[in-house]
């Protein structure tokens, strides 16, 4: 359902990603991991040309874009057919929570506005928000912005939501919230692509795990293999770090 | 010649000035009506770099900006029509109007470009990951985060464009300060026929200075 083929992406003359190729089937969990500054943000971008790619193509449902030729048109039919959940939740600062929800119901989809709005207020019950409709994003906490944003996402029709380190922007009572709803999502078999730090996340849910470092996928596979029997040295020492520091940030909590 | 200065002369005058007042709210008024729209036009093609009206865009800019407004209104009314001659029949307060827009459009544009590149990046990125163009993300999610920056300046705009109505009685509009400059010529009074005007234009000034206030208030608290 998504097939991304040899996709680099270079800011001057830094090249940020190398080659990347993968595939991504109809509800399938990918978890995207890896050292920070080493592209999985950046590829998430590319994946809906938020970035612009330097070459190599991305196809995902029945939209396909390539690099080397990529119009305005495919460009506009590939983001519809994914959506995007932002670090900082870049919630539209001027709309309300129904509001931001139903935007791509009306503008983009066309639907009647009051069909729209009442669309919008089920997907915002499906987040747990219900009762925030009205409120702005400035009135409302991390947690709750970020499933308004969930909740935009789920609402643009995409075929794949993609999430750009959804809980590293939240302060921790309120990372849990999120992962909930994320994780309802995975249950409901939601095509997903996920980067982040949350280890625990990627175990439980993950379908696939991507690991990556310096712009390359090093290894790719499920959930236990890159958690309890990596095959490359790269990410043995990167899932043994990050469950050290589980571990100690455990310890601290029970101090 | 009088020695101190005729108070009933000024009370008497204010209510006929205040008779032309009309004229010039309405010069002001549509003025800034059509700059405002010029201006968002000109902001838009500026901050998508549209290609080669951007250029454009930016030449009107900067000769509107760069010459003085007087200059401006004598070209357009005393100048033009002697090479458009659809332009001979257009009258005084019609110049006025024009003149004012595209003036003030050239300041507007720059304050709500600015307000628009004030927007943080990612609102317009949300825009685009949704599926929307970059003209809707501009008219529904940008444009309207701007305005409320932008609405400070913009009313500052507005306070000038009434106050250079008064520009247009060299064009032979018959607007306030045309009516005080005649009634100055004919009483010889100067000083207290423009000292009237002036009190005028200061009392609508401060007018509109206030609403400025109320309309920021209620801005600040809307979301």
């Amino acid at each position: 359902m998504i097939t991304v083929q040899n996709l680099s992406k270079s800011f001057g003359q830094n090249q940020v990603l190398k080659d990347i190729s993968f595939e991504v089937n109809a509800g399938e969990i990918v978890v995207i991991i890896g050292p920070s500054g080493t592209g999985k943000s950046t590829l998430l971008r590319c994946l809906n040309y938020l970035e612009t790619p330097t070459s190599g193509s991305v196809e995902i449902g029945t939209a396909k874009v390539d690099a080397a030729c990529a119009t305005n048109k495919q460009i506009s039919s590939l983001r519809k057919q994914s959506s995007f959940v932002f670090q900082n939740y870049s919630l539209f600062a001027n709309k309300n929570a129904l509001q931001n929800v139903a935007e791509s119901l009306i503008t983009v989809w066309k639907e009647p506005k009051k069909a729209a709005l009442e669309h919008a207020q089920t997907i915002l019950k499906q987040v747990g928000l219900a009762d925030k409709a009205d409120q702005y994003p400035s009135q409302l906490s991390g947690g709750q912005q970020q499933r308004v944003g969930i909740a935009r996402a789920m609402a643009s029709k995409g075929e794949v939501i993609l999430f750009d380190e959804p809980t590293s922007a939240l302060d921790p009572e309120w990372v849990e919230e999120v992962l909930v709803v994320m994780k309802e999502l995975a249950r409901q078999k939601q095509t997903m692509i996920v980067v982040t730090h949350e280890m625990q996340f990627a175990k439980e849910v993950a379908d696939k795990v991507i690991f990556m470092e310096g712009g390359h996928i090093v290894e790719t596979g499920t959930a236990k293999q890159i958690f309890d029997n990596p095959e490359h040295n790269r990410t043995k020492a990167f899932v043994a770090r990050a469950a050290k520091n589980a571990l100690t940030s455990f310890d601290s909590s029970m101090l | 010649m009088q020695t101190s200065l005729d108070v009933q002369y000024i009370v008497e005058l204010l209510p006929i000035l205040l008779k032309y007042l009309g004229v010039t709210m309405e010069m002001a008024l549509w003025g800034f009506f059509f700059a405002l729209i010029l201006a968002v036009v000109l902001a838009v093609i500026k901050v998508f770099k549209v290609p080669l009206v951007h250029q454009a865009a930016g030449l009107f800019i900067s000769f509107f900006r760069g010459t003085p407004l007087l200059v401006q209104l004598f070209l357009l009314y005393y100048g033009l029509p002697h090479y458009i001659p659809a332009l001979a029949g257009m009258d005084a307060f019609t110049a006025a109007v024009i003149g004012l827009s595209l003036h003030f459009a050239a300041y507007m544009a720059e304050s709500i470009r600015g307000a628009i590149l004030g927007i943080d990046k990612s609102q317009m990125e949300a825009c685009l990951s949704i599926g929307m163009t970059r003209l809707q993300g501009m008219f529904r999610i940008i444009l309207p985060q701007a305005s409320r920056v932008a609405t400070p300046s913009l009313m500052n705009y507005f306070i000038d464009m009434i106050k250079s109505t008064s520009l247009a009685f060299t064009l032979g509009v018959a607007e306030i300060m045309a009516k005080a400059q005649m009634e100055a010529a004919s009483s010889f009074k100067f000083f207290e026929s423009f000292l009237a005007v002036a009190l005028i234009y200061w009392a609508v000034v401060v007018f509109f200075t206030r609403i400025q206030h109320i309309v920021e208030t209620r801005l600040n608290k809307a979301y």
